[in-house]
């Protein structure tokens, strides 16, 4: 553009081909002093100001070209009458040209529809799809029952790193765990508030470590820890007493003792000399009814159905009915 | 001030002889504008002085590796922002990102949670006059449904390259994995098998 400028004032004054001349003849009377009165070679030549390249813009250029990447505000490459600013009293916003509020705003300008589709459309070829086989959530976890939740943090801030991104929670299904019924309860106490009954869901939630794959390694390795322990018997566990019983069981228990002591006694009024065993009494019937009903009762807690069924059973046990 | 306007005018008009010349090619305007040497320099068309990217950059290669790739179960991601019309700007790119790539995406708006704070106005006394500040925080939330670990890193990174400034992000992925194999039989069984073979 100074090359340009130049040859401008040659053809302007064609005689004059020197630019101490060209200089004189522009500004004779103008002499200021000081560092002014410098050559006009040593000054930086002033360029004009140019009109903005909004005017020679088409209606269907691509404007991705012109925009490739998030770049500030440039009203002069915008074509828009964009308005941004409250208004003074009976006026309009401030227009775009030295809009400060236009510079401070994050523009989207370099993400346009057509912008989008083409960066997706490059994007694609690294993609992969996810297999058709595992549509439902059941299927997910049938096949893939467990589940680790990880997350990552994005900000800006004097620090990249944030301290929450290196907890990892571990969570598993025991119903989807090889596991017996007696390993099952093992685990459930080792285990204690991370077990879930409701959902049979069990969470581990690891932090200890400072990187997010130590701590991943870790909650595998307590799991690992944990399924194995639970499959062993230790000798202490012989003494597990009636308190430490997770649901009722019927065998050893008083409800059995009081139930056999009455029909001894009953069969011992009826006047009847031979005394029936244990067995037999325990595996008549009305014994067997009673005991499911005490179990549920138990187990499930009170309600008109399991009372009524309890009701139902002792009447048949007491010959009442 | 007439010698800067003559300027003017006869740049716009060499402009536009400039632009002709572009088009037709042609050395018989050279004489119009007096003589100029301008049959050796090759004017661009100043309207399309942008340079584009050059096409024949070698593309990133896309390499394949037999390691089976991770699934995620869902993907989770809360921005947070001051202002919610950068936020809703945000959320139409990336559901249009996750559409054309092929992702299952919902979103919904959780409560913002403005957090206010009252301070002394004056550096010293004048307890009873105060000025209060309030920090905004409003939030969106994208929740993508069975991503491969591909698809998901490729999404990720350039839904964060394009994060506008002032909004934070953050991603919670579940991925859901196989049990790995020392969970399959308790390892009890196969160590006393291998005490009677070493005792024997």
């Amino acid at each position: 553009m100074a090359v340009a400028a130049l040859q401008l004032r040659l053809i302007l004054c064609p005689g004059s081909r020197g630019l101490r001349s060209f200089a004189s003849a522009a500004r004779p009377a103008a002499s200021r002093g000081g560092p002014r009165s410098a050559s006009r070679s040593e000054r930086p030549l002033r360029r004009k100001a140019l009109p903005p390249r909004t005017e020679k813009m088409d209606v269907d250029q691509d404007w991705p070209s012109v925009y490739p990447v998030a770049a500030p505000f440039k009203p002069s490459a915008v074509p828009l009458p964009i308005r941004m600013g409250y208004p003074v009293k009976k006026g309009v916003p401030m227009a775009k040209e030295g809009n400060l509020e236009l510079l401070k705003i994050p523009n989207f300008l370099h993400l346009t529809p057509v912008a989008i589709k083409r960066h997706c459309e490059a994007l694609k070829d690294f993609c992969t799809e996810w297999p058709a086989a595992l549509d439902t959530d059941e299927k997910c976890e049938e096949h893939f029952p467990i589940e680790v939740d990880t997350a990552d943090y994005v900000s800006s801030g004097p620090s990249v790193r944030n301290p929450k991104a290196r907890v990892v929670t571990l969570r598993v299904k025991l119903s989807s765990l090889n596991l017996d019924n007696h390993a099952k309860k093992k685990l459930i106490k080792l285990v204690g508030d991370r077990y879930c009954k409701t959902t049979d869901v069990l969470t581990i939630t690891t932090d200890r470590c400072p990187l997010k794959r130590q701590n991943y390694d870790y909650a595998l390795y307590l799991l690992t820890v944990l399924y194995h322990e639970s499959w062993k018997t230790e000798e202490w566990e012989k003494n597990k007493t009636e308190e430490d019983m997770e649901e009722y069981v019927w065998e050893n228990s008083s409800s059995e003792k009081n139930v056999l002591q009455t029909l001894l006694q009953m069969r011992a009024s009826d006047g009847s000399s031979v005394a029936p065993s244990r067995e037999e009494l325990l595996g008549t019937k009305e014994v067997e009814d009673y005991q499911k009903c005490v179990v549920q009762l138990k187990n499930e807690g009170e309600n008109e159905e399991n009372l009524s069924q309890y009701k139902e059973s002792v009447k048949r046990l007491l010959n009442l009915a | 001030m007439a010698l800067r306007a003559a300027c003017a005018a006869v740049c716009r008009r060499w402009r536009q002889e400039l632009g002709n010349l572009s088009v037709n090619g042609s050395k018989s305007s050279t004489a119009q504008t007096g003589g100029l040497l301008l049959t050796s320099v090759r004017w661009a068309p100043l309207s399309r002085l942008h340079i584009d990217v050059p096409k024949d950059l070698t593309k990133p290669t896309i390499t394949t590796s037999d390691e089976p790739d991770t699934l995620y179960k869902r993907l989770s991601i809360l921005v947070k922002a001051h202002d919610k019309a950068v936020l809703d700007s945000y959320e139409y790119f990336a559901v249009l990102a996750a559409k054309e790539l092929g992702i299952s995406i919902n979103v919904h708006e959780p409560p913002r949670k403005i957090e206010r704070f009252t301070l002394l106005k004056s550096v010293h006394i004048f307890k009873k006059h105060r000025v209060q500040y309030e920090m905004r925080t409003l939030y969106r939330c994208f929740e993508l449904k069975h991503l491969t670990g591909c698809t998901a890193n490729v999404y990720l990174e350039y839904i964060q390259r394009n994060l506008p400034e002032g909004v934070a992000m953050e991603v919670t992925k579940t991925q859901i994995q196989q049990l790995p194999e020392h969970i399959k039989k308790p390892m009890w069984e196969a160590l006393t098998e291998e005490k009677e073979e070493s005792k024997s």
